[in-house]
Order: structure tokens, then C-alpha cells, then sequence
């Protein structure tokens, strides 16, 4: 069966001036994003990721080329709206996106743009903050919440809309470690459960493994793209675009280098573990 | 009122690396604006160069130019219009004035590699890695003799993170100064610390070199915390029957006992 | 402390005035303000004191914390007494220096306006801790929206926004502020000895860092509200919608009462 595209980037360039030169963020890139599928854009500062991801729901139009959103070109500006619900946007800094001051009314904010009756909003935004397992904490307010509580209610602002796909802009790098995990355990679950096509655009290669699909990018173009564990076979060519490499990756890339036979297209610590200790036990036959 | 920090006691020898570890509002933040008077303890003392820091309250700001703090993102402090003039504010309210000072902001920009050229710059026009230089910079011009870093890496890029931690070890072999630095990254601590604090709760849980820290696994993930995760794909090969060390914490490290294990099993 | 400003003076209870619609809150304290203002002799400012405290018993608020805030306008409170003491015309005089006479008006008068403006500040705190400073912005959007018939109607929501983002960003911004404030003193920065114009320049550190991240953050959350399908509020709903209920009936009722009971006593006495 073939899979039907939500995001079809096509031949799509973004330049601008700076200082009376043009300079290209994004140079010709070719992507087709599959409905219901989880993607990981992998790429380090000035990558040119921040401004493909702006180009997803139309914040940014392209130079050259077109972004087609479910059938709509992000260029018809009479449809940017739907373009904007169909597709929402995560950004990295969680206190820059709330906008009320009660946990429940701003996850409304969206709902009410769209110009919803107040019962199916509040049905919106009890779901979407359950689906984020924030609803306890409804009527909280955001500054006493922790960073990844507050991505999270981030998060619900844009699932109450009901969006068929949800980008996010490093959603995790202002986060502790437990905030990072609460972002994408529930990136996962709502890919999972509410079907919705997630794009994670991240420089932390861990929070890949999970994914469907890994597209590497370097200097405005597309590098790599295949499954995480194919991407992770090629450790020398991630760290040499200035990629975070797991410890578990690295150990396994070092030790291929000192003889061992591992494979080293894992992530997790147990795989990593066993891994290493087929390797040792073929040595030992 | 609640206390941030409870009862806390520690010595912190000349010439250290002591890494300060603990989840989000454990207390480390609160703990290191101690140091350097930023807060002043309800009770109890902290004591510098075997002196109550707050023995003479007027003089504290001499105590901040001796323990230099660096916040986390410390590119929001940065205002001045250039590079230079930013990197001037500390020593200037030190008292340095002409040549001096020019001599001070020139050294310490050679010493943490910000080109010459950089420093009639507005900082403002700087890239985020650089401008994080920048402001480590700002608080090294003052020469403290201990320095504080809270999460001095949090939310650069791995190439921004390796540099931030080459200036760091810069500065203190040019000038054998103390370090302390708050990190969520057991890896980092496994690599550079001297001694590790554990903090939780506003309680100081264990105080000890990374090898006795780290194992107390157990104790570690009851507070929310783990060991590195070299040591934890150590854990797991025990698991598994092959016979290695729990005290591997590094990259290194484990790539060395696997390196003779495997040559062990092959003379054998 | 002003980082709670979410939740303002509010007191958390389940009271009647809890309840009441803070529309008609708001517009009830105004009228009993006006009435209170109105209320010409001392018979009818004691009706009044008393209705103002059975409202204060009422709103389940403990009584310490209207005290609270009558001790921050503590001064406002006496200047206004001093200066009606020389006003009062008639009566006795009782004492008598230079060009100043105190009279029996004058402390009557004296008197007076001080419970006036007591009551006054009991009104407005009733307000204050029975209502979140976001039911107020919602009252207010909501009071102000039959402007939009005479084409204010942006400006109602803008004015309505406005708020909401202020009360979001406020507590941000003093811990931003707290934050500099710590960095540039770590820098060792002087923020409290030299004179007002070494103090004024000591703020620049502070105030720069300051102005340029409100700016980029004003950035980012115009972009993160364009991504909400924001539009000017065109076509925008509200998922609170604000009842009236018997309850607001009722306080309203009371209130006409309190006011009919002053002009009554205006008149009879």
C-alpha cells in the first residue's frame, strides 16, 4: 500500500540578505513526509533546520520552489490559516509560547482562534491535556511549572487544534534530562495513539531512535535520510556535521575502531550491552 | 518559610574540579549563590581562604571578584556596545583602570581564544556560541580564584559544548584556579571532576570522588539521578555473564578494560 | 510579592462573593463607591460602614489582610485628615495657631473623609480578593465590549490582550530581572551605595539586558501566536463563557439596598 504525503517539500530554496549578500539557508531540497509517520530532522546550529521547519506551516515562504501541505500550497495566502491549523508548530523556548496565565485557558487559545462553540473547546482542551498528561494541572499557572511541564502545555496548546501534523522546533534544548524524556515519551504516544505525523528537528541523535525516519542536514541540504538504525551505522559522518553522539554510540564506534566486531547501529544501553558482548563471544570461538 | 538549602557542610580544596550534581530544584543554584554572597546563609557560615566571607558585609563585592559565578545562559547578561567594554565591566568595578584594564581584557581574550578583531564588535552581533565566550570571558577578566559554573554548557550544540569546556580548562591551568561546575551530564562529571556533589532536596547527599559516587547507583536513581551511561552498558554486561568492572565511567575507560578483556580471552 | 501576580490579592475561598460574576462585581463596587461618596451626614456614612463591613465579613477574607492594605495608604490616609482639619467652617474652635484654627467641623470633617476613603479601600479589596486578576480582564473585555457597536471593536480586544499577556509575562520578567540583577553583582556590579545618578547608571546593566530579551521574546511569541491561528481576534470565541445567576441576583439586589439605605438617610436626616 502506498502511503499518502502530508508534506511534500519540492525543490525548495530559502535565501536572504544580510549585509547586501544573499545568503541560502536552504538550497533545493527534495522531502515527502508520509502521514502518521515520525521523523527526525538531525542538524547542528545554522543547519538550516530552524527555517525548512518555518517553511512547514507557511511562517516562512520558500525563495524558490513549493511546500505543498496536504494537497495546499503554502504560497496561497488565502488559505494560510488552514495551513496553520492543519500544521503546528513547537518552538524551543516553552515561556515564549504561552500566552495566558492559566494553564486551561491558554491551551484555549488556539481552539478560540479557530472560532469554536465554548463546548467543543472545552472537550479540546480537557483531551489535549490529557493526551499531554498535564490535565491535574489545569488551572495551574505556567511560571510555577517546570520547563518540560511547560513544553508540554505547549504542546496541548496545538494538539486542541487538532492539527494532522505537529513540528517542533527543538522542543528539548532548554530542558533537564527529565524534561527531555517527558517531551518524547509524549511525542511518541501521541504519534502512537492519535496517529498524528510528527517532524522532531533536534541535535541530540538519541532522540532519534525511536523514530520512523532520520533526515540528517548540513550547510541547507539534505545529507542523509533512511531508518535511525542505517543513519546510525554512519557515526564518522554525523559527528563530522557536529552532531551530539551518544556515549553508547561512541563506545561502539571506538571500539569498532580497536578490532571489535560490533554492530553499531544501536542506541539503547541494553542493545549497546549485548552488542558488545556478542562481539566478545565470537572472539572467544 | 521553606529552607532552599538545609545544612549543608563541605571543604573545597585550592586547585579542585568539584562537580555539583542534582535534579531541577534540588538546591545546586541556590547552594553555589552562597559562595559568593549572592545570597547570605540564615544560618551557618562560608568561609573563603579560611575567612567568614560576610565578616565585613560592605566588602563583599571584593569576595565576588575572588568566587567569579557564571549563571546559566550567560549571554543575557551581556549590554555594553562592544566585546572589549563587556569584558571590562567585572575588572572596572575591581578598580582596574587605564592600561591596566586594557592589559586585563587583552589577556583574557587571548587566553580563551577571542580574536583580537572581535573586541570592537557589538557583542549583540555575535553568534550564540561566541557570545556565551563572551560572557565566560567577563567574569574570568576579574581573575577570581574560584570559579562557579552553573550548567555552563545548557543548550549549545556539541561543537559550542567542547569549546565551552576547553576555556574552562584553559583558565585553570593558566591560573590554577578552583572550579566548580553544576552539570546535568553524569558523562562530563565522570570525565572531569575531582570530587562530586550530590544535592537533593536542599541536602547535600553524598560528597565524594566520581568512583565512590557513582557507586551508589541505587541511591542515585532514588533521587532521580543515574550513573553514566558507560557504567550502566558495564551493568549490563554483567548481566550477561562477562566478567567486568562497575567502576568504568568514561569512554576511555571502558574502551581500555574491553581492549584487555578481549586480549585476556585471546592469550587464553 | 509581585511574581504571583496570576492570582493578584486573590484569597482562595468558596464565598458567596466568590461566586458572584465578577462583571457584576465590578459594577456594583462602582456604584457603592459613588453612594458612598454621596452619603452627605454622618448617620448615612455609618449605614454605609456598617454595609461595607457585613460585605468584608461576607467574602470569608480574613480580617488582617484588609488591614494590609489600608496600612499601605496609610499616609494618603492621614495627609487627607490633616488637611480636612483645617477645612471645617462652624463650630468650636479649639485651638487656634498662627493663621490655622482647628474647629469641631474641622475634626468632623476630618473624620468623615477618612472613613470615606477607608471604605473606599475596603471596596476595592473586596474586589481584589474575591476575584482573579483573569476574571477582571475577562469583566473588563466583557463590560467594554458594547464600545464595539461604535467601531472600538479592536480596540476592546486589543486592550483585552494586552492584559492577558502582561499578566502572563510579569512574573517572567521579574525573574529575568532578579536573574540579571544577580549576574551583573557576581560582575561585581554596585547596585546600592553612590548617589541617585551612580544608581540611575547602575540600572543600565540591568535595564539593557533586560529590553533586548522582552524583545526577543515580544518575537517569539508573535510567532508562536501566528502558529495558533491567531488573527487579530477576528472571528474568535471564548471557551468561558460568564452567566449571570441567581447568585448575582441576589448580591445585586443587596447592593441597591445598601444604596437606597444611604439616600434615604441623606434625605431623613
Amino acid at each position: 500500500m502506498k502511503m499518502e504525503n502530508i508534506i511534500e517539500i519540492k525543490k525548495v530554496s530559502y535565501e536572504y540578505t544580510e549585509e547586501e549578500r544573499i545568503f541560502a539557508a536552504v538550497k533545493d531540497i527534495n522531502l515527502n513526509i508520509e502521514r502518521g509517520s515520525f521523523t527526525v530532522i538531525l542538524g547542528h546550529n545554522g543547519s538550516g533546520k530552524s527555517t525548512l521547519a518555518k517553511m512547514l506551516n507557511g511562517l516562512k515562504r520558500p525563495t524558490f520552489g513549493d511546500v505543498i501541505i496536504d494537497g495546499i500550497n503554502t504560497k496561497d495566502e488565502e488559505k494560510e490559516l488552514e495551513i496553520k491549523r492543519k500544521v503546528g508548530m513547537v518552538f524551543q523556548n516553552p515561556d515564549n509560547q504561552l500566552i495566558a496565565s492559566i494553564v486551561e485557558e491558554d491551551v484555549a487559545f488556539g481552539p478560540e482562534n479557530l472560532g469554536l462553540s465554548p463546548a467543543e473547546i472545552r472537550v479540546r482542551v480537557d483531551d489535549a491535556l490529557k493526551s499531554v498528561g498535564m490535565y491535574e494541572f489545569r488551572k495551574s499557572t505556567p511560571h510555577r511549572l517546570s520547563g518540560g511541564q511547560k513544553q508540554r502545555i505547549a504542546i496541548a496548546g496545538i494538539i486542541a487544534m487538532q492539527p494532522d501534523c505537529l513540528v517542533l522546533d527543538e522542543p528539548t534544548a532548554m530542558l533537564d534530562p527529565k524534561g527531555r524524556a517527558e517531551i518524547i515519551d509524549t511525542l511518541i504516544k501521541l504519534n502512537k495513539e492519535k496517529n498524528i505525523t510528527v517532524i522532531l528537528i533536534t541535535h541530540y541523535m538519541e532522540e532519534a531512535e525511536k523514530a520512523d525516519r532520520v533526515v540528517v542536514m548540513n550547510d541547507g541540504e539534505i545529507i542523509a535520510d533512511g531508518l535511525p538504525a542505517e543513519i546510525f551505522e554512519n557515526v564518522s559522518l554525523l559527528k563530522s556535521v557536529g552532531l551530539d553522539v551518544p556515549q553508547t554510540t561512541e563506545l561502539l564506534y571506538a571500539l569498532k575502531q580497536k578490532g571489535f566486531r560490533v554492530k553499531t547501529n544501536v542506541i539503547s544501553i541494553k542493545e549497546t550491552a549485548a552488542s558488545i558482548a556478542a562481539a566478545l563471544g565470537s572472539e572467544e570461538k | 518559610m521553606n529552607d532552599a538549602v538545609k545544612n549543608v557542610s563541605f571543604d573545597i580544596n585550592q586547585g579542585e574540579i568539584i562537580g555539583i550534581i542534582g535534579h531541577t530544584g534540588s538546591g545546586k543554584s541556590t547552594l553555589v549563590q552562597h559562595l559568593n554572597g549572592l545570597l547570605k546563609p540564615t544560618e551557618g557560615t562560608v568561609l573563603f581562604e579560611n575567612e567568614d566571607i560576610w565578616k565585613n558585609a560592605k566588602e563583599i563585592r571584593k569576595i565576588r571578584s575572588k568566587i567569579g559565578l557564571v549563571f546559566q545562559y550567560p549571554e543575557y547578561q551581556l549590554f555594553e556596545e562592544t566585546v572589549f567594554a563587556d569584558i571590562a565591566f567585572g575588572p572596572k568595578n575591581m578598580g582596574l583602570s587605564g592600561e591596566e584594564l586594557e592589559n586585563c581584557v587583552t589577556e583574557t581574550a587571548s587566553l580563551i581564544g577571542i580574536k583580537e578583531e572581535y573586541l570592537q564588535k557589538s557583542p549583540f552581533d555575535l553568534s550564540g556560541g561566541e557570545k556565551r565566550r563572551v560572557a565566560i570571558a567577563g567574569v574570568m577578566a576579574m581573575r577570581p580564584k574560584v570559579i562557579v559554573f552553573d550548567e555552563p554548557t545548557a543548550g549549545l550544540d556539541p561543537r559550542g559544548r567542547e569549546e565551552v569546556m576547553k576555556i574552562i580548562s584553559d583558565y585553570r591551568t593558566a591560573t590554577n584556579a578552583t572550579v566548580i561546575i553544576i552539570s546535568h551530564s553524569m558523562e562530563d562529571m565522570a570525565a572531569l571532576a575531582d570530587r562530586i556533589i550530590v544535592m537533593n532536596k536542599g541536602e547535600l547527599v553524598l560528597f565524594d570522588t566520581p568512583e565512590k559516587v557513582f557507586a551508589s547507583a541505587e541511591a542515585l536513581r532514588e533521587i532521580g539521578l543515574d550513573v553514566p551511561i558507560v557504567t550502566r552498558v558495564f551493568a549490563g554486561l554483567r548481566a550477561m555473564g562477562v566478567a567486568v568492572s562497575p567502576n568504568v565511567f568514561t569512554v576511555s575507560q571502558a574502551v581500555e578494560a574491553l581492549v584487555q578483556l578481549k586480549e585476556g580471552a585471546a592469550d587464553a | 510579592m509581585l511574581k504571583d501576580i496570576t492570582f493578584g490579592q486573590y484569597y482562595e475561598s468558596n464565598s458567596l462573593l466568590h461566586r458572584t460574576d465578577p462583571r457584576a462585581k465590578i459594577v456594583l463596587m462602582i456604584l457603592l463607591i459613588v453612594f458612598i461618596f454621596l452619603a452627605k451626614n454622618l448617620f448615612a456614612l455609618l449605614f454605609a460602614t456598617a454595609c461595607v463591613g457585613c460585605i468584608a465579613l461576607i467574602s470569608r477574607v480574613p480580617f488582617r489582610l484588609y488591614i494590609k492594605n489600608m496600612k499601605a495608604i496609610l499616609p494618603v490616609l492621614i495627609f487627607t485628615a490633616v488637611i480636612n482639619l483645617f477645612y471645617g467652617d462652624g463650630g468650636r474652635i479649639l485651638l487656634e495657631v498662627w493663621k490655622l484654627r482647628i474647629t469641631t467641623g474641622g475634626i468632623y470633617n476630618s473624620v468623615f473623609m477618612a472613613l470615606r476613603i477607608v471604605l473606599l479601600i475596603f471596596m476595592s479589596s473586596v474586589l481584589t480578593y474575591t476575584t482573579t486578576p483573569n476574571d477582571l480582564t475577562d469583566a473588563i473585555e466583557s463590560l467594554l465590549s458594547p464600545l464595539k457597536f461604535v467601531g472600538l471593536k479592536g480596540a476592546v480586544h486589543t486592550l483585552a490582550m494586552m492584559m492577558t499577556i502582561a499578566l502572563r509575562f510579569i512574573p517572567t520578567l521579574i525573574e529575568e530581572a532578579e536573574k540579571i540583577m544577580n549576574a551583573q553583582k557576581a560582575r561585581g556590579a554596585d547596585l546600592e551605595s553612590g548617589g541617585l545618578v551612580d544608581r540611575v547608571k547602575a540600572l543600565i546593566p540591568i535595564l539593557i539586558p533586560l529590553l533586548i530579551s522582552s524583545v526577543r521574546r515580544a518575537y517569539e511569541l508573535a510567532e508562536a501566536m501566528e502558529c495558533r491561528c491567531y488573527n487579530g481576534g477576528e472571528g474568535k470565541t471564548r471557551m468561558k463563557q460568564m452567566h449571570l445567576s441567581n447568585t448575582d441576583f441576589l448580591v445585586s439586589a443587596a447592593a441597591i439596598i445598601m444604596c437606597a439605605g444611604i439616600i434615604i438617610l441623606n434625605i431623613l436626616l
